[in-house]
């Protein structure tokens, strides 16, 4: 069973990551303003901006994923406080690093910082090192917690069992929870992509104090980089699906999900699948060996079936016909889905070598990635914060229909001028554009409006949600 | 072929919506005698074979349509070298030295001439994207520290291209940019 600790220790990791999701909105605006010439900022501003916007919203969505699935972990297995509190003490203090090189050093790499971009220093000296070490940083504790959920699984469960084998034969003795399996099968992924990011450091670290002697290989190191960058995204994710498994027949009054033979299959496959679909990123890198370009456009392609045959399929399953308690929880959850798999249709278009030729590194890439964070993930997280900050302090929910017709209006207008921005072969990541492609300015305007209105609607989210949690901070055993 | 990649991913978008609405407003029509859906697991097998047979198809046509194979059987009948630095690009018909890295003032292509692109960096990562006068991007490869990625490509239509860099390189990525001209 939970305890007062886990509880208080979520309700600060949720406060945490409302924060910061704030600031980074307020940021990207800024560079959509920017973009949009109706503010001016110096692109060392901008690009710090851009370094910081990215690795912050990445590190805050993960961080949200693994605080709820420690959290709902509780109700099967013991977890440990102090590993979720050793994580929480290195996120602060990685990001505070992080922060303090962009913000002060101007270091302004972008969140891939490709190799060997963080070692053509155009900002201070000393910002290289702290930016790489307030990934390591962030790196241990994450790794640590993953860890520590992990083991603690594997004591209640076997690695089969955890693994959910035993329903592919017929009449399995034992049920493995969806949650469980869910969670193992991205734990697994998650440690695998934080364990590529330790080499990758190591790597940087060793030329970076080799004085010249020892220079990495470019290739190596951006599939290093992929490896560690796409799979965390794409983790992320996954543990909010986890919550879903877990809490949306629940919180919607229906039967709870069973694991069945489909459901082991299909979430056995994707760790395969999620594992080598990183290689989408490195298609226009020709001298990639052309069998792992292959393997990049049929894995990512193979990942769609189990996500829509059997995640999607279940939730529209859960909905079509039935009964449902609705509330801003289980809501959120399925807008939340569907906005995933509308973002992972832009991600599959893009994932076509032949598409990628004319789309990579365009406003196409931003548009399909945010589709499945801003209006998926970010969903999912904010469904788990609303329903956990309910239990302790429900309030009538009100307004319901106008807080989400906000986030989804605002949500909507914003990724589509990504998309159209990607389909007018407006480059990503520029500072401002060149007068010969005059829409971008022009959709950077219209998405900076856009994005204020999705803004809004976080911030109604970040006040109600974040009184709750103060007061479960504050509240004693007793009151509890 | 943009346009047409917006217009896929738009009809794909109306009909994810669509579901999603009517699946929500069925559950909103619900009684406590409904009983959601006959056979759901005939349903998801059949629903997964028809994505698996989509996926399928779409694979095996575009894959052979990837740049890595473009005019592979054929000559290339001009080389055109290219080395991308910090915040330029260097262009020449002869191989470029990296301690002395100079190109020509003005290269020119041949309406349908296959050419080759061989592109390579003398820094960081940097990416070398063909834009046609239209302002459409219509060819691209990575220029990577330490390797050359050859690009083939024909010009089609004759006039003036532009080369922009679409991998984020530094303070001055958004500036860093040449051209050609095809005759």
């Amino acid at each position: 069973m939970e305890t007062l600790k886990l509880r208080k220790i979520t309700s600060v990791w949720i406060i945490i990551v409302l924060t910061l999701f704030v600031v980074a909105i307020v940021l990207g605006i800024l560079m959509r303003l920017n973009q949009g010439e109706i503010i001016q900022q110096s692109p060392i501003t901008f690009y710090g901006n851009m370094t910081t916007h990215g690795l912050t919203m990445i590190g805050i969505w993960f961080v949200a994923g693994m605080a709820a699935v420690n959290y709902l972990l509780e109700r099967y297995v013991k977890t440990s406080y102090a590993a979720n509190l050793f994580a929480l003490a290195l996120t602060v203090i990685g990001v505070l690093m992080l922060w303090c090189s962009t913000f002060i050093g101007e270091f302004h790499a972008g969140w891939t910082f490709l190799y060997p971009l963080p070692f053509k220093i155009m900002w201070a000296e000393w910002a290289t090192p702290l930016f790489l070490s307030s990934l390591g940083v962030l790196g241990l504790g994450w790794l640590v917690w993953s860890i520590s959920l992990m083991a603690q699984i594997l004591k209640k469960y076997s690695i089969s069992q955890a693994f959910a084998w035993q329903h592919f034969s017929k009449n399995p003795k034992v049920e493995t929870p969806p949650f469980i399996l869910i969670t193992m099968i991205t734990l697994i992924g998650v440690i695998a992509c934080l364990i590529a990011a330790v080499i990758l450091l190591i790597l940087f670290f060793i030329e970076y104090f080799s004085n010249g002697s020892f220079v990495n290989d470019a290739l190596l190191m951006k599939n290093l980089t992929y490896f560690f960058g796409h799979t965390i995204a794409n983790e992320m994710l996954y543990l909010g699906l986890a919550v879903i498994y877990e809490l949306f027949a629940e919180v919607s009054g229906r039967p709870k999900w069973h694991t069945t033979w489909y459901v082991a299959l299909a979430w056995n496959l994707s760790l395969i699948f999620i594992l080598t679909a990183f290689f989408h990123h490195l298609y226009m890198d020709f001298v990639q060996p052309e069998g792992l370009q292959i393997i990049g456009q049929i894995a990512s392609y193979l990942a769609s079936l189990p996500a829509a045959g059997v995640t999607v399929f279940s939730i529209l399953v859960a909905v079509y016909r039935n009964k449902i308690n609705w509330s801003l929880t289980n809501l959120l959850f399925f807008i939340g889905v569907a906005g995933w798999v509308i973002g992972g249709l832009g991600a599959v278009i893009d994932a076509t070598i032949s598409n990628n030729f004319i789309l990579h590194n365009t406003l196409w890439v931003p548009a399909h990635f945010h589709t499945y964070n801003a209006m998926g993930n970010v969903l999912f997280s904010l469904a788990f914060f609303h329903w956990f900050s309910n239990q302790y302090y429900h309030h009538k929910e009100r307004q319901n229909t106008l807080k989400l017709s906000i986030l989804l209006i605002g949500g909507a207008g914003f990724l589509l001028a990504f998309y159209i921005g990607g389909a007018e072969s407006i480059p990503r990541r520029y500072s401002t554009y060149p007068s010969d492609l005059p829409m971008g300015a022009t959709l950077a305007s219209i998405a900076a409006l856009f994005a204020s209105l999705y803004l809004i609607a976080i911030l109604i989210f970040f006040f109600n949600i974040s009184k709750k949690c103060l007061k479960i901070l504050s509240s004693s055993p007793q009151s509890s | 072929m943009q346009q047409s990649i917006l217009m896929l991913f738009l009809g794909l978008l109306a009909i994810s919506i669509i579901v999603f609405t009517y699946v929500y407003q069925s559950s909103q029509k619900a009684t406590d005698l409904d009983r959601g859906m006959a056979n759901p697991l005939k349903s998801r097998f059949w629903f997964l074979l028809i994505l698996f047979v989509i996926l399928g198809i779409f694979a095996s046509v575009t894959i052979p349509k990837s740049p890595y194979y473009f005019y592979a059987d054929e000559t290339p009948s001009r080389v055109v070298h290219v080395a991308a630095k910090q915040f330029a690009f260097v262009l020449s018909n002869n191989a470029i030295d990296p301690k002395n890295p100079v190109g020509e003032n003005a290269i020119e292509l041949l309406e349908n001439e296959l050419v080759e692109f061989r592109v390579t960096s003398f820094d960081v990562n940097h990416g070398f994207a063909i834009y046609n006068k239209a302002g459409q991007l219509i060819a691209q490869t990575q220029a990577m520290p330490g390797y050359v990625n050859k690009l083939r490509w024909k010009f089609s239509e004759p006039g003036a291209y532009s080369i922009l860099c679409l991998e984020y390189c530094g303070m001055a990525h958004q500036i860093m940019r040449s051209s050609f001209t095809v005759k």
